[in-house]
């Protein structure tokens, strides 16, 4: 392990993360499969499109766990706008999508990612509520009015959470270099997260729970009724 | 090849239910034990092993009297089909006549099209998780035959044949019935395949609509959502890429403590 390098998130974050990730982007290519007739071929692999049918099915129970398991461990960190701050960040995009001389510093996460999170939040219910309607459309009783509405809903959340996803993958890869490690090992450099969450920097060393590798040995920790184990 | 149309004329029809016997025959969906409701009707609705039904209806008269119809419950073969748009897979398809029929081997058993229907007319089999509705014999009519419960029909409230004829044949049998009858589905849905001559109005028959439409639900989200999402997921895309290649991604400052990470790597 590289010394000086940060801890930005915990191991119980990034499984969550990836959960709500790859069940989401399994989501998506079996839900393709079955919107568009030109996209039918992504059940070739799978058996046929009645596989494609069940595995979005399913997934979609595996996605609502993780959507849960989300919004209870994010929502107070990235559900909660603090102005006027947010709001001269967002007027700016943070400086990350045009440059900006100084963007307003954002604690551990900024605006859009907060604006994303609550995308993520309310369409995943979204997904998950005329989902079930979807898959069990007869068991509830429910006028037919009212079942026929959830397609178009379903459609609409797509339409939203994928726009949110893909602007995600780009500013957590390559278009904000440095990022992406937050995910995968957890562990950051002091030059991004003093570009990119100065505030958090701040108030982390501040009151002294900065976790920088090469400093401490083993560290045990408690959080969220989460025990973690971190051995470096 | 022409389109064709399935005339059931209600004035002619008895009751008799060969047609639904034919269906079963032909199709080969055998019946269930049912139990008495009170009512000669039988099966009680429409079914995954029942795609024909002939409602049987008690209807008031003015005079205090009651009336008894008969109206036969089949799907309609929309031309502007609400099933067809949703369905996922191909499975409902038109055919060269303008029917409607299944392709019940694509079918995934989504049942997106059982609400779609304006009618109601889809019926699920949870057995084999696929979805039946009258086809109208495309068996039988691609090979110059008409359906099984046209050729069963003993009184002639049944007729197969080209549309133009039989729409023409339909409002000239209800001009010449008079009083209430009328022409039921060349004037919605892009016409239906099925045309009722009604001895009564729509409205007083049961689990008939008055105005069937393709619902608003099936415009927003075939019609409107289903491109605004391809484009909308294109323009993210190619934006992300734009924005890239010509802005460029937000860097961190150079920190000599650290090159690797302005490098953007792991």
């Amino acid at each position: 392990m590289k010394k000086g390098l940060i801890k930005a998130t915990s191991a119980y974050e990034r499984v969550v993360h990836w959960g709500l990730a790859i069940s989401c982007i399994i989501l998506f290519i079996s839900g393709l499969g079955m919107m568009f007739h030109s996209f039918n071929f992504l059940g070739t692999p799978v058996g046929g499109l009645k596989n494609l049918k069940l595995i979005h099915n399913y997934t979609g129970i595996v996605f609502a766990v993780f959507l849960v398991l989300s919004i209870l461990m994010w929502w107070r960190e990235a559900g909660i706008f603090s102005l006027p701050e947010d709001w001269q960040w967002m007027i700016c995009a943070g400086g990350y999508l045009w440059p900006v001389k100084n963007p307003p510093e954002v604690g551990k996460y900024n605006p859009g990612q907060k604006l994303f999170f609550l995308a993520v939040a309310l369409c995943g219910l979204l997904m998950v509520g005329t989902g079930i309607v979807m898959w069990f459309p007869y068991r509830f009783d429910l006028p037919v009015e009212f079942v026929r509405w959830m397609y178009p809903l379903h459609a609409l959340g797509f339409f939203v959470i994928f726009a949110f996803f893909f602007v995600h993958l780009y500013l957590g890869t390559v278009g904000s270099p440095g990022s992406a490690p937050a995910m995968f090992s957890g562990w950051v450099t002091r030059a991004w997260l003093k570009k990119q969450h100065p505030k958090w920097l701040r108030e982390e060393e501040e009151k002294g729970t900065l976790i920088v590798s090469g400093t401490h040995e083993n560290h045990f920790s408690l959080k969220l009724g989460i025990i973690r184990i971190e051995l470096w | 090849m022409s389109e064709k149309v399935k005339l059931y004329d209600q004035s002619k029809c008895t009751g008799c239910r060969g047609c639904q016997l034919a269906c079963k025959q032909w199709n080969q969906l055998p019946a269930k034990q049912t139990t008495n409701r009170g009512s000669y009707q039988n099966p009680p609705d429409l079914q995954p092993n029942t795609w024909m039904v002939i409602h049987f209806q008690e209807l008031e008269t003015a005079d205090g009297g009651v009336k008894w119809v008969f109206r036969k419950d089949a799907c309609m073969h929309c031309t502007d089909a609400a099933c067809v748009t949703v369905c996922p897979s191909g499975c409902l398809h038109y055919t060269k006549y303008g029917t409607v029929a299944l392709d019940q081997k694509k079918c995934i058993g989504c049942k997106e099209c059982i609400s779609a229907c304006p009618f109601s007319v889809p019926r699920y089999n949870p057995e084999t998780d696929t979805v039946f509705k009258c086809d109208m014999c495309f068996s039988r009519i691609d090979n110059n035959m008409e359906p099984a419960c046209v050729k069963a029909c003993p009184t002639g409230a049944l007729q197969f044949g080209d549309k133009d004829e039989m729409i023409a044949r339909a409002h000239a049998r209800a001009k010449e019935l008079g009083g209430d009858a009328s022409v039921y589905g060349d004037r919605f849905v892009g016409g239906t395949h099925m045309i009722y001559v009604l001895t009564e109005k729509p409205a007083a028959l049961e689990r008939l609509p008055e105005h069937p439409t393709v619902p608003a639900s099936v415009i927003a989200w075939k019609k409107w959502l289903k491109p605004l999402s391809l484009i909308g997921a294109g323009a993210v895309i190619a934006g992300s890429f734009l924005h890239y290649i010509t802005v460029g991604p937000k860097m961190p400052d150079d920190d000599e403590t650290d090159v690797t990470a302005a490098k953007g790597g792991k």
